[in-house]
């Protein structure tokens, strides 16, 4: 069904011209993204649609916000992309609005039904696209570098990732050798009464651990916990991932006040971009948390 | 005949309504340039993603329009769908298995095989239970047919708790059992067309004992059907045609249940001709609420079954109320 779009000896003079206009420029590049699927692109892309929050922010940490050319309906940084065109949201993604944009690149992570719906399509189109996995703290950084490399700025991947893992190995001074508290961080309250806690092997989770504190209640399986299981684990550390007021309704509920976290004054709030979006700002959140995990040493 | 030309031009008008509509409407002219074998990223869009899908659409309809005629034929009760006896419930299963739980083939030949074998063998599974108890009749089939579909749907909504993750979220599921129109290949549509073609020849060679068996159970036995051996053999075939419906279009509500009443309108009770017009019938209404569920909300795609059941409801109440009335 695909038909090629020309041979690649009619496209050589004009490939000969780019090499040297733009020595680094039109080399095509081949990568394997998180589904093992080997993307080949002709040149750095220009116009790109990075389908999610995650994937947005690594684009623009690496300077490139100004090729991206749509975002979908729940990105909410870097402000400077907020005016592109929508391509989907609750109701899942659009192949025509994606399209549309005449992107030379999609970045999608599974969920949601986003690789499900786009990378079908794309491919058929013809529309280069990449599946990132943000599953740890090492993968994002991973993914960086890896969009450094697609978006043409390899070596500003290497200056980037080496900024954060500069921060993140003072955290790790910071905290090392010192007794990790044992933590809880509610990332949502269910209709049914049940929360939404991070566990560990998830990269909020990741960021709990590499900002100094373990898991008070270690090995959970399932995200969902009853609010018995909290209170029973009575941890020296309660996180809620969302605003104060909520925080102040949440620890006001029958015996949340007898809880050891909150009667030392150890219960937070923590924010829910820095924590719950797999990009970037993950590592101002890990210093955060440092912060608040062992609060008696400066930055 | 001129039913039969007004009904074509209508399909054809609608499929090339259905494939400007979307996110950005395309004019016939892009369409034209898209089929002429332009590599501009619109027309490739055009040709390899969006003409598919409306002629995908149609062909889902068409089956849902035969199995409805043909359920309704079998029950001689203008309110049989073509989801009645589980088939939807058993897709649904199926369905679910591909999406959530981790096989080593790939999903996009998994999913429409277990979505039919879902269907068809929540059939068969009801018309072996109807039989095991003794009570080969239509009400026997149907009160099977509302046990099965409870058993399944319990099932399928623990799968869904047990076994969806961050990755792998419920919505997936979800949307798929709302409805939506698989997007296959130009290969793919060759064998969606054979096989729609196979179930058109199957339901004629029913259209003349589904006539016999509208006059009464007495009245067909007295002109030499077997009845029950023929309500079996129907279901069967009208089973089949479903899941294939299933299988590229999940769960479609109303179409099947609404085409052979209007088709009824325009060319009368019997089957040889309401077939292929209840056919043609569900292939419209499949393609137009199709382009609605793409294009009305842009850049969201509503899910087809919602479409159709927000358009399905009110027909469905008109006739209810037509049919107390008389």
């Amino acid at each position: 069904m695909r038909r090629q779009r020309a041979t690649p000896l009619a496209r050589f003079p004009l490939a000969l011209a780019l090499v040297f206009a733009l020595p680094a420029a039109a080399e095509p590049i081949t990568v394997h993204d998180a589904f093992d699927r080997a993307v080949t692109l002709p040149a750095p892309p220009q116009r790109i649609v990075p389908i999610f929050a995650s994937n947005t922010e690594i684009i623009a940490s690496l300077g490139l916000a100004d090729r991206i050319v749509g975002i979908e309906a729940y990105t909410r940084y870097p402000r400077e992309v907020l005016d592109r065109p929508l391509v989907g949201g609750r109701l899942g993604f659009s192949v025509d609005a994606v399209v549309g944009l005449r992107p030379d690149l999609v970045v999608v992570t599974p969920s949601r039904q986003a690789a499900n719906q786009l990378i079908d399509p794309m491919e058929r189109i013809g529309v280069p696209i990449l599946v990132l996995l943000q599953r740890s703290v090492p993968e994002i950084l991973a993914n960086i570098r890896l969009m450094g490399l697609v978006g043409g700025v390899p070596d500003r991947g290497e200056q980037v990732v080496a900024r954060f893992e500069a921060r993140l190995a003072a955290v790790k001074r910071r905290v090392e050798g010192r007794p990790s508290p044992s933590t809880i961080m509610i990332t949502a309250r269910l209709g049914n009464g049940l929360m939404l806690v991070a566990r560990e092997g998830t990269y909020t989770g990741d960021a709990m651990v590499l900002a100094g504190a373990r898991f008070a209640l270690p090995g959970s399986r399932l995200a969902q916990v009853s609010p018995e299981a909290i209170l029973n684990a009575d941890p020296d550390v309660l996180l809620w991932a969302g605003n104060d007021r909520d925080l102040k309704e949440l620890i006001a509920r029958p015996g949340w006040a007898e809880m050891r976290a909150v009667q030392t004054g150890r219960a937070h709030a923590v924010s829910r971009v820095e924590l719950l979006i797999p990009g970037p700002r993950t590592i101002d959140g890990i210093e955060h948390l440092a912060a608040l995990f062992h609060p008696d040493r400066p930055r | 005949m001129k039913v039969w030309l007004g009904l074509g031009a209508v399909l054809v008008l609608a499929l090339v309504v259905a494939a400007c509509a979307g996110h950005d409407w395309a004019s016939p002219a892009d369409l034209v340039r898209a089929i002429a074998g332009d590599q501009a990223l619109r027309s490739r869009l055009l040709f390899e993603w969006r003409l598919p899908r409306v002629v995908a659409a149609a062909f889902v309809g068409a089956l849902l329009g035969l199995g409805g005629t043909i359920y309704q034929g079998v029950f001689r009760n203008p309110l049989a769908e073509p989801y009645l006896l589980g088939s939807a419930g058993g897709a649904a299963l199926g369905a679910t298995v591909a999406l959530l739980v981790p096989l080593a083939l790939p999903q996009a030949w998994l999913l429409p095989v277990l979505a039919f074998a879902g269907a068809w063998g929540a059939t068969v599974l009801v018309i072996g239970i109807s039989r095991v108890a003794g009570a080969v009749d239509a009400a026997g089939l149907l009160l099977a047919g509302v046990a099965v579909a409870a058993i399944l749907g319990a099932l399928r909504s623990f799968m869904m708790l047990a076994l969806s993750d961050e990755t792998v979220s419920l919505q997936v599921v979800l949307s798929w059992v709302l409805g939506g129109v698989q997007t296959p290949t130009w290969n793919g549509i060759g064998w969606i067309l054979l096989i729609t073609a196979g179930c058109i020849g199957l339901s004629l060679t029913l259209a003349r004992r589904l006539d016999v068996l509208g006059l009464g159970e007495t009245m067909a036995t007295a002109f030499g059907l077997e009845v029950r051996r023929f309500v079996m053999l129907a279901v069967l075939a009208g089973s089949v045609i479903v899941a294939a419906a299933v299988a590229y279009g999940g769960l479609v509500a109303f179409v099947g249940l609404a085409s052979p009443h209007v088709a009824r309108w325009l060319v009368g009770p019997l089957h040889r001709p309401l077939l292929p017009a209840s056919a043609l019938v569900g292939a419209i209404v499949v393609v137009l609420a199709d382009a609605i569920a793409r294009s009305a909300l842009p850049p969201a795609e509503i899910p087809l079954g919602l479409v159709t059941a927000v358009a399905g409801g009110p027909f469905f109440i008109l006739l209810l109320a037509r049919r107390l009335r008389t």
